[in-house]
């Protein structure tokens, strides 16, 4: 990355500071010091149940059992309580988390690449693929997102690869705005002007200049969209058309509860908490990363 | 201007036209439209009348021609579930039900935000702009649906004060109280943030220090003169948060059984009444299209600055 270091110029001139106010870990720092830490660490967690849901679960998560329903949640068999079924909830949301971290990365992996090649090649090409690719793009930032993403799930069926597909390409327009005005800015410095002049290929720009330059701001907004892919997973499958059951999702645990919210509090609660925390631990390490990475706006 | 607006405009149709193009594609060339209009057990006379109602025979680009032509007439179709009443008179007979709700969100959220991140910017840094932050910050991460959720738990099983399902014909305006907070609720971090820093701005401007330096108290400088300027980027948050504020709508309608538009589009997705939920989809991404063409202008009129550069 050293390879191609913007002006000087642009590094003596910051654009904000971390205590600026502007970025939610700014913010965040201002509440509470040690939450980019305990972002990571609950991304983390997340990432070790979706991996070792057999291991750490401590039922299994669709084995129901008519004896032990609607338990309370206490320190006897069933730390986070039993739902109408009588399946563990601890077990569930471990397993639950499976989803949701699928969900959220593959997805953010579909719409950040659709967003990064769209970008690029308008920002290279310019003229009329510039054109269109941006009339596209506005066109897509104009779509009522989920009831798009409802209408193609229910016509695809759903299933957890339908999910990510549907997320990924109605979520990649952030990308491709956010990539193109860098990759403008890019092409107007003086490397990508040198390495142009020394006669670079188009490809080579692109590759060893460009890329390079951007990795940084697709990783940050990567981060911070894997919080909104959860919450469009959570809120297909609270619709109905999410990953079929049995397999739990946070989303269909909390579409259950709707019927036992009158009698079992803590099938709402649980499920929301885990997805909450997921989704504030994405936005918060993308804002770390923001100002980790910007290094106009990283704290010495 | 009339340029800039002419551009606009003209930008905003071809929007709309992708947008139907899309929804076109999205229905014909996902399968068999009949199939999955019909349940699996429908009888062949049954599947007959469907292609003979809806022209599904026909070559391709007959049924695009004919597809644009309805949408330019107004027809949207006969609806599936509704004994084939035409599905725009579906649309529309629901539409008041979802404005008053994101009205009402809309309404609750801006005066809770603008009250909030006033509040916040007067005292940066104090115990209450470390609060109202975290509850920004939380506020951003919660799912709409575990908002309602969380607020039926509290509200109606706990404290019995409020009712959790129906509309504003049953219920009257106590109905509207949950699911307007539970929409609002989305925005009101967002609003806070944005009022917050506007406000921070506008404190430091000149303008700000003469009326200061003229004597003003501290209150009345922020609420009366600072507060007015500092509120107009929620204006421009509106059009990009919109979309949203649709897609919000349509889980707050299923939680809280609101007979909205929303709850009207999963409902038709779940009997495969697609006529209706093509309609919706339209309309809803037109109003998003018009949302911000009026607040692209209305910009382009207060600041000439954003005209000439464009």
């Amino acid at each position: 990355m050293a390879r191609s270091v913007p002006p000087t110029s642009e590094l003596a001139l910051p654009q904000g500071t971390p205590t600026d106010g502007t970025g939610l870990v700014a913010w965040g720092r201002t509440v509470f010091r040690g939450a980019p830490l305990l972002s990571l660490g609950f991304l983390t967690l997340a990432v070790a149940c979706a991996l070792c849901a057999p291991l750490l679960a401590p039922y299994d998560p669709i084995q129901t059992n008519r004896s032990q329903t609607l338990v309370p949640p206490g320190f006897g068999r069933h730390l986070l309580g039993t739902d109408h079924l009588g399946r563990d909830i601890l077990s569930r949301m471990i397993y639950g988390a499976r989803i949701s971290v699928t969900v959220g990365f593959l997805a953010v992996f579909v719409s950040g690449t659709i967003g990064t090649c769209i970008a690029v090649i308008s920002g290279v090409l310019r003229g009329w693929p510039e054109t269109v690719l941006m009339r596209l793009t506005d066109a897509f930032l104009a779509l009522p997102f989920l009831m798009v993403a409802v209408l193609i799930v229910s016509l695809l069926g759903p299933s957890l690869v339908n999910v990510v597909l549907v997320i990924g390409l109605l979520r990649w327009m952030t990308y491709a705005r956010t990539i193109r005005s860098e990759v403008l800015r890019l092409t107007e410095m003086d490397f990508v002007r040198l390495a142009r002049a020394a006669g670079a290929r188009r490809r080579r720009i692109i590759v060893q200049h460009i890329f390079p330059n951007i990795v940084n701001t697709l990783l940050v907004l990567g981060t911070l969209e894997v919080g909104s892919a959860v919450i469009t997973e959570a809120s297909l499958s609270f619709l109905g058309l999410g990953v079929p059951r049995p397999l739990p999702s946070w989303g269909t645990m909390l579409a259950e509860s709707q019927t036992h919210v009158f009698t079992a509090w803590w099938l709402p609660v649980f499920p929301g908490i885990a997805i909450t925390l997921l989704v504030m631990a994405s936005n918060l390490t993308g804002d770390w990363l923001r100002d980790r990475l910007d290094p106009t706006r990283r704290q010495l | 201007m009339r340029r800039y607006i002419a551009r606009r405009v003209l930008q905003g149709i071809i929007t709309i036209w992708l947008v139907t193009l899309g929804v076109f594609s999205v229905l014909r060339l996902t399968g068999d439209p009949v199939s999955y209009m019909l349940p699996p057990d429908a009888s062949k006379e049954d599947r007959a009348r469907l292609i003979e109602l809806y022209g599904f025979n026909d070559p391709l680009w007959k049924q695009y021609v004919r597809f644009n032509m309805d949408l330019w007439h107004g027809r949207f179709g006969p609806s599936i579930r509704w004994d084939s009443r035409d599905a725009l008179e579906v649309f529309l007979a629901r539409l008041p039900a979802t404005l008053a709700l994101t009205g009402a969100a809309m309404a609750f959220s801006i005066v809770l935000g603008v009250v909030l991140g006033a509040l916040a910017a007067m005292r940066p840094e104090s115990l209450f702009d470390r609060l109202a932050t975290g509850a920004a910050i939380l506020g951003q991460s919660m799912p709409v649906f575990w908002v309602g959720l969380l607020l039926i738990l509290l509200f109606t099983v706990y404290l019995e004060w409020l009712p959790s399902a129906g509309g504003l014909d049953r219920l009257g305006l106590k109905g509207l109280i949950l699911p307007s907070f539970t929409l609002g609720w989305l925005f009101v971090a967002a609003h806070m943030r944005i009022v917050r820093s506007s406000m921070l701005d506008v404190l430091d401007a000149d303008y700000i220090k003469m009326v200061r330096a003229k004597g003003m108290p501290r209150r009345t400088v922020i609420w009366k003169h600072a507060l007015k300027n500092a509120s107009i980027p929620i204006f421009t948050l509106f059009a990009v948060n919109f979309a949203q504020l649709i897609s919000g709508a349509v889980v707050t309608e299923t939680i809280f059984a609101w007979p909205g538009v929303g709850r009207l589009l999963v409902d038709s997705i779940f009997v495969r009444d697609y006529p209706v939920a093509q309609t919706i989809v339209f309309f809803a991404s037109s109003f998003i299209i018009i949302i911000n063409i009026v607040v692209d202008v209305a910009y382009a009129w207060i600041d000439p600055r954003v005209r000439i550069a464009s």
